[in-house]
């Protein structure tokens, strides 16, 4: 036997009450990597070269404020611009839909946003065929596999937004983009339904490059200023972080139950170790008699305590890792709300770190005891 | 004929343990010299401070005041690690309830002082079978203390303060849950400690058989010694 070998002894004596301890820590953990995958999804949005180059113009006032149609043709002659669509987001609830649908609907102008899709692969002829119908639409793949829709269905969407509804026939489906989710169809459509009102939603705009898209960015909030439909340009994950914010502060609350799932894990883990080192408090005391130093014996606590909530942490964490990985489909299993849900390096170290932590900080209560109890008090301890 | 060396000296030991405003006399000015290789036994009713004075010559236990000198070392001047250390090398302990780990064998149980000493594997097992021979346990060495008699579990106790060698076993009250032929066992090893292998044995016990293994008998009442 050796010390290692001794404390796992000590580890293993009550097997039900280490099985429930580390599943426990390991539960509570599993749900922190959760939150923090769903934070990241929700208030991170995807970052490819594509979105740095597209940049969403906005009205100044608010985002709920349209933009004059007669914008397009300043919008075109602003350098650095290679291409411009209105953006209108509909927002419609889709039929059968009772409460909320999951993609959303934008009306654009077909021939324009080409370019602003550049990766998403759909065959010529259903883009044709979109082009030359003004009431077509195209849909992403997600959302066509989770409505089980095919080419010639019809669609149709009560306004939420605006005081109309879409009656849309899919004529195309594609994929390859950061999100095959949305639904788009033609700006012309929305606006003879509401009656040529000569406004859009917003602007979607390609930059030729990359370096270029912060000057256009500027150019373009300067080619407004002062007119009487200022606008707001901004780079599209800018936007899509700005449209987050809005959801009240959700960054907060995932942060605030983060927060009490630590503070529960603490209690959790800090009562199993006092009960373990109640229950063998004579024994402690044996060993201080037998000439076990007091170093020996917190060395002896804070490996049992280190141990239990590492083990936790390598099942929860890992068990977080391995499912969200390799065994869950969360796309499908939420309907497409999250599509990456990827637990990150940092999340694992994360979890580790609060493992570790909640190890030591278990292990001190403990350890004042047995620092303040003398062998004779010790001894006295009933079984 | 010489006069055999002493082991231990104590000199004016008081203990008063203050309980609120109370303060309770456990010891009151107690001298006694204690020969290398004697087996003295310490009797007196519960409260007379007997256990107290054991503790104190173990070195788990502080006075208030007084010298207790043990192989010429002052226990009461030595600090925690220092205590931890000099109870590791000198002294064997036997407690009442056995207090055997529950979670080890009788091997591992008598193994574990020797986990705190420079000690290889093969050195430690050499000591602890030499150990249970001495106490007849060598047959039960990978049982668990639940699979051991009383008697049993209580000479494995003795093995384990036998394996460092220490040159004082402190016993206290190591008969009081034996039934009489397992009492006789322990006490006839503690003896035979005493009488053929020179250690100093020094235990705590209330009953008059049990002392009359001893080869000095001392009485305390109420802090103080009678005899």
């Amino acid at each position: 036997m050796n010390l290692p070998g001794f404390i796992l002894r000590n580890a293993f004596r009550n097997k039900r009450r280490l099985a429930l301890s580390v599943s426990s820590v390991a539960v509570s953990l599993f749900l922190l990597i959760t939150l923090q995958v769903a934070l990241r999804e929700l208030t991170n949005p995807i970052n490819d070269e594509g979105s740095s180059l597209r940049i969403i113009v906005r009205n100044k006032v608010s985002l709920a404020q349209p933009l004059p149609v007669r914008q397009l043709q300043v919008l075109e002659k602003i350098p650095g611009v290679v291409a411009v669509t209105p953006f209108s987001f509909f927002g419609g609830l889709y039929k059968g839909d009772e409460k909320f649908t999951s993609f959303a609907q934008f009306a654009v102008d077909p021939a324009r946003t080409l370019p602003l899709l550049a990766d998403a692969k759909i065959p010529k002829a259903q883009l044709d065929a979109w082009i030359a119908d003004r009431t077509a639409c195209i849909v992403g793949q997600m959302t066509a596999d989770r409505y089980g829709l095919k080419l010639g269905d019809r669609m149709q969407f009560t306004g939420q937004i605006y005081p109309c509804d879409l009656d849309l026939k899919v004529v195309g489906i594609y994929h390859g983009t950061a999100d095959d989710r949305n639904l788009m169809f033609h700006q012309a459509y929305l606006d003879e339904l509401l009656g040529n009102l000569g406004t859009v939603g917003t602007w979607w705009v390609r930059a030729s490059s990359v370096a270029e898209a912060p000057l256009v960015t500027e150019r373009i909030n300067q080619a407004f200023a002062n007119s009487s439909a200022e606008v707001r340009a901004e780079s599209e994950r800018a936007f899509v972080l700005g449209f987050v914010s809005m959801w009240a502060n959700i960054k907060t609350l995932i942060g605030g139950i983060s927060i009490v799932v630590v503070f529960a894990l603490l209690l959790v883990t800090v009562s199993t170790m006092s009960m373990a080192i109640r229950e063998r408090f004579r024994e402690l005391a044996i060993l201080k008699a037998l000439g076990f130093r007091r170093r020996e014996l917190f060395a002896f606590i804070l490996a049992e305590s280190f141990g239990l909530a590492m083990c936790g942490a390598l099942l929860g964490a890992g068990g977080a890792w391995v499912m969200y990985h390799y065994l869950l489909n969360i796309q499908k299993l939420t309907n497409g709300l999250f599509i990456m849900f990827e637990v990150t390096p940092k999340m694992m170290g994360l979890a580790f770190s609060v493992a570790a932590l909640l190890g030591v900080l278990a292990a001190i209560a403990p350890m004042v005891t047995v620092a303040r109890t003398s062998v004779v008090q010790g001894l006295k301890t009933l079984d | 004929m010489s006069e055999p060396e002493s082991i231990v000296t104590i000199r004016h030991l008081s203990k008063i343990y203050a309980q609120g405003d109370i303060q309770v006399t456990a010891l009151d000015d107690i001298s006694l010299v204690i020969a290398a290789g004697e087996f003295l036994t310490l009797m007196g009713p519960s409260g007379s401070g007997k256990s107290t004075l054991l503790h104190i010559i173990a070195g788990i236990d502080r006075p208030t005041s007084g010298e207790c000198l043990v192989q010429g070392i002052d226990v009461t001047k030595l600090n925690e690690s220092q205590l931890a250390d000099w109870r590791n090398q000198n002294v064997g302990f036997v407690f009442q309830t056995f207090n055997l780990i529950p979670v080890l064998t009788a091997f591992e149980n008598v193994e574990l002082p020797l986990l705190l000493t420079r000690l290889g594997h093969a050195q430690r097992r050499k000591l602890v079978n030499t150990a249970l021979d001495i106490v007849g346990l060598a047959d039960r060495s990978h049982h668990l203390p639940k699979q051991l008699s009383g008697g049993q579990e209580q000479r494995v106790a003795i093995a384990r303060a036998l394996v460092t060698d220490p040159k004082l076993v402190v016993a206290d009250e190591p008969t009081g849950n034996l039934d009489s032929h397992s009492a006789q066992e322990v006490l006839g090893i503690l003896q035979s400690l005493s009488r053929q292998v020179g250690k100093t044995v020094i235990m705590v016990t209330h009953d008059p058989k049990a002392a009359a293994f001893g080869s000095r008998s001392i009485h305390l009442e109420k802090g103080e010694l009678t005899n």
